[in-house]
């Protein structure tokens, strides 16, 4: 899906079809046809860009048709006004409805999943309100009416025709674009975790308005072109929720996600919408096909045709070949031997990362109470603690996933915990999870390739797996040993293979300092062999770390100093053989379990 | 000062109406993290079988919801087996989509039967009211407010005192415990959902009475009734009561001193200010959530 223009056989299928395309109006002056095309022509635009925020980002929205009446209206509005050709407003049609998108973006910042969709619904039916209760400035519901196309009538639709054919193109290009950029790995890792791609520096915020303002203007501008094409608007029939579900079920038929498959879905979506109005009468018949349509696709083709398809002409082609996924892994001496990637100067003594009385409550319990330690540069430091200490969430706090109630967080120098998780990622703060969260349906390296140290505008025109960093992605890969798995989708590894990714995947940020949760939690003996293995040259070449874990071998053997947490404070750290034998830590925690391990075991 | 009071006793009894109409969709939410989009349409769709009855056999719309909640129950079990159940585990999106497609095919269905046209259950008392001093409250709203809350409180009941009722509380707060702890979480899913869209069959009743309605009503319903459950915190009862009777208040606070035309406004606008300020809602607690699941 990186090429525009697949370079098989269905790359000569889609020339030969827009082609068709361009030239069927010279060849039939049929209108009825021309006017199918020209609708099926708006909702492909609609489809393209609603896949850009959808397809890609993850959000679903039901009133992606506003965009089309806040276009029509904008020079609806602007053409009883001002006696110009209306398409002189289309151009202003997408700077509105960018206006609008960066509305909603900002409204939509903090809410996602079915909060978000019931925005969009709010979105649509308000905007619609207002136009229909403001007749002073729109003339409410009696509607609007356009000057009519003041070309010799020989032309009949071609100008309508063609400027949305422009415009379908451009959409396509755009999502090509996108698709292929910085800007479109960064959706595609926000619909597959939105808090995840916060932690490995991914500026969320940005990258969901500009999805947005992606997804409005070409259907804006497209709406600009309708308004003038059917010479009549009015705010029913413009901000229509029935219009957002024939864009949202073009994108579905055709397959979210996909470059072709909404432009596909749209041109069979209109025809079925005509022959509805016309064979079938409209109003109900038109409300049971699509709503029956929408059910049957969410039902039984979520993925829609193009993947499907697809689906079905990879495993043909790969009949026969072995699976990759659940080969042996590499003996951990081979890997001890490679260096580590990533390196940095380290000036022993300092303190890196500091906590200073952080608090954090959930209703009444306060799973962090007035913790404080300090990271010193250069070290593996442990924090251990019995289940419920509030390990994990001192590292939600550090990381920036939660806000804290109270208490400060230093981190190299500086205060960070105002900061925004991708702005943590950007100053050297990387992180694990208890239980992996790589993006599932993104590839290994794509996986990899996926952070980000810094943010940049122009960064977001970078190819998503190009340059300088696809190189590093694959060291880090071959690093952890992951390398023959780099094209596999992640969620097709098993639990001790993400791990070893998730772990590559943080090292991309080039982290001072990389908190680990539970890095040998649930993988086999080998396998935390290895890990120790790593963590040691890691930090040989600079990384400091900060683990959370449970496997007391694995963390006395590896790591000093060890901070001991319990109730969420820290009540002891030290050295391991010294924390190893503190009375308030083998009461906390160690405590009677950890003795009774040890006589078992003598 | 007469009219004002007015205002607001009507808005409360409104509320208390809408107080019935959200718990439904707030409880499916709680339980199943499912915004069932359909419940306007149900909820029409219960108010065509209770005007059907009434000019049928001319039976109170507020009586046969002795028949229409059933039904609708019913109903709910059936559609819940047939489609929704199939997408539980799919994510938001497609629960959302999935329930919006069946709002239009019931709105298709019910303009197919009954016909696109404005219909209204006019009871002999619809024109009567009680008078209280300078305050006049019509009859209607009287009863449907308390029918509303004798429902509401027999939902209540039902939930805190049975062991299917609390079986439901259990799985909405972890459905993981419930099933850890004996609970069949899918049977508890099926019947929560059929108790949710049962709920419609007593609204649709007095909705029908209260409002005329059309199939397409179905929008301004849910607009309604989302902005309720959002403002109240999604999932909570409690919640949605308190929402139901903020929301009540707004809309005749609106028609009284801005304009009817902005009454449908509210919602909308409770639904942006409340996303944006206070996402979680007034009594929605925002819970734990775990990073690492």
């Amino acid at each position: 899906m990186r090429r525009l223009i697949p370079r098989s056989r269905w790359g000569v299928v889609l020339a030969l079809l827009w082609l068709a395309l361009l030239l069927y109006p010279f060849a039939s002056d049929d209108l009825f046809y021309q006017n199918m095309i020209i609708l099926s022509l708006i909702f492909a635009i609609g489809a393209t860009g609603l896949n850009i925020i959808s397809g890609y980002g993850g959000y679903v929205s039901l009133g992606q048709s506003a965009f089309l009446g806040i276009g029509a209206y904008t020079v609806g509005l602007m053409s009883v006004r001002v006696d110009a050709s209306p398409f002189v407003w289309v151009p202003l049609a997408g700077v509105v409805g960018a206006l609008f998108a960066m509305g909603l973006g900002l409204v939509a910042m903090r809410t996602r999943g079915h909060a978000f969709v019931i925005i969009t619904i709010a979105f649509l039916l308000l905007t619609q309100l207002v136009l229909l209760n403001w007749p002073s400035f729109t003339k409410g519901s009696s509607g609007l009416s356009l000057p009519l196309a003041q070309w010799d009538p020989a032309y009949q639709n071609w100008p309508f025709y063609y400027s949305l054919a422009a415009l379908l193109a451009a959409s396509v290009l755009l999502s090509w674009w996108i698709r292929r950029t910085k800007l479109g790995m960064g959706l595609v890792a926000m619909r597959e975790d939105e808090d995840k791609a916060a932690t490995v520096g991914i500026s969320t915020p940005t990258y969901k308005m500009l999805g947005f303002v992606a997804s409005a203007v070409p259907l804006s501008m497209a709406g600009g072109v309708y308004a003038y094409y059917l010479n009549f608007i009015d705010p029913r029939g413009m901000f229509d929720i029935v219009i957002s579900v024939q864009i949202i079920l073009s994108v579905l038929l055709g397959g979210r996600g996909t470059l072709w498959g909404p432009v596909l879905g749209a041109f069979i979506i209109e025809p079925l919408n005509e022959f509805a109005n016309q064979s079938l009468g409209g109003g109900n018949s038109r409300l049971l096909i699509f709503g029956g349509l929408m059910a049957l696709v969410v039902l039984f083709m979520p993925q829609g045709i193009v993947p499907a398809v697809g689906g079905w002409l990879e495993r043909r082609r790969r009949r026969g070949e072995d699976a990759i996924v659940g080969a042996r892994l590499e003996s951990p001496l081979v890997m001890a031997e490679r260096e580590a990637p990533v390196g940095h100067e380290v000036s022993a003594g300092r303190t890196l990362l500091e906590v200073k009385g952080l608090e954090k409550r959930f209703g009444g319990v306060r799973a962090v109470d007035d913790c404080s330690f300090a990271v010193p540069e250069g070290s593996i430091t442990a924090l251990i603690g019995p289940n419920g200490s509030g390990k994990t969430t001192v590292f939600n706090l550090i990381d920036g996933t939660m806000r804290p109630r109270g208490g400060e967080v230093w981190f190299d120098g500086r205060r960070i915990d105002g900061l925004r998780p991708w702005r943590r990622a950007h100053l050297g703060l990387g992180r694990t999870f208890q239980i992996t969260r790589l993006f599932r349906e993104m590839s290994v390296l794509e996986n990899v390739v996926a952070p980000l140290r810094s943010f940049s505008w122009r960064q977001l025109n970078a190819g998503a797996v190009s340059g300088a960093e696809r190189e590093r992605a694959e060291e880090l890969l071959e690093f952890v040993g992951m390398a023959r798995y780099r094209d596999q989708p992640a969620k097709a590894l098993s639990y001790g293979q993400q791990k070893l990714v998730e772990l590559a995947q943080v090292l991309m940020l080039d982290p001072k300092l990389v908190l680990l949760d539970e890095p040998a939690g649930g993988i086999n003996p080998t396998a935390i062999e290895r890990m120790g293995e790593m963590i040691r040259e890691l930090n040989r070449r600079g990384t400091t770390f900060l683990i959370v874990e449970h496997n007391m071998p694995f963390v006395l053997g590896l790591c000093d100093p060890v901070l001991v947490l319990a109730r969420g404070t820290c009540i002891c750290e030290g050295p391991p053989e010294v924390v190893h034998r503190d009375p308030r830590v083998l009461d906390a925690y160690l405590g009677e379990d950890y003795v009774h391990e040890e006589a078992v075991r003598a | 000062m007469t009219e004002f009071l007015q205002t607001i006793i009507l808005g409360l009894l409104i509320g208390g109406v809408y107080a019935l109409l959200a718990s439904g969709l707030t409880l499916i939410f709680g339980v199943m993290n499912v915004i069932n989009v359909a419940h306007g349409a149900f909820l029409i769709l219960a108010a065509f079988v209770a005007y059907s009855l009434w000019t049928a056999t001319g039976l109170d719309p507020l009586l046969s919801i002795a028949v229409t909640t059933p039904a609708m129950f019913a109903f709910g079990w059936l559609l819940y087996g047939g489609t929704i159940r199939r997408i539980r585990t799919a994510g938001p999106a497609s629960s959302v989509l999935l329930t919006f497609a069946l709002a239009l095919v019931f709105e298709g269905v019910m303009g197919l039967v009954w016909g696109n046209t404005s219909h209204a259950i006019r009871p002999a008392y619809f024109n009567e009211s009680f008078a209280i001093g300078d305050l006049f409250l019509p009859k209607a709203q009287v009863y449907g407010c308390l029918v509303a809350v004798g429902v509401l409180i027999g939902l209540y009941v039902f939930l805190a005192r049975t062991w299917t009722g609390r079986a439901i509380r259990a799985a909405a707060v972890n459905p993981y415990g419930a099933a850890l702890v004996g609970v069949n979480v899918a049977a508890v899913a099926t019947m929560t959902f059929a108790i949710g869209v049962a709920t419609t069959g007593a609204g649709g009743s007095i909705v029908g009475v209260l409002y005329p309605f059309l199939p397409g009503s179905h929008y301004q319903w849910i607009s309604r009734l989302l902005g309720i459950i959002v403002l109240g915190g999604m999932g909570s009862l409690p919640g949605a009561v308190v929402g139901a009777l903020l929301i009540g208040v707004g809309e005749t606070l609106t028609t009284t001193y801005i304009s009817p035309a902005w009454t449908t406004a509210v919602p909308y606008v409770v639904i942006f200010v409340v996303l944006l300020c206070r996402p979680q809602g007034l009594l929605g607690a925002r819970l734990r959530e775990d990073v690492a699941v």
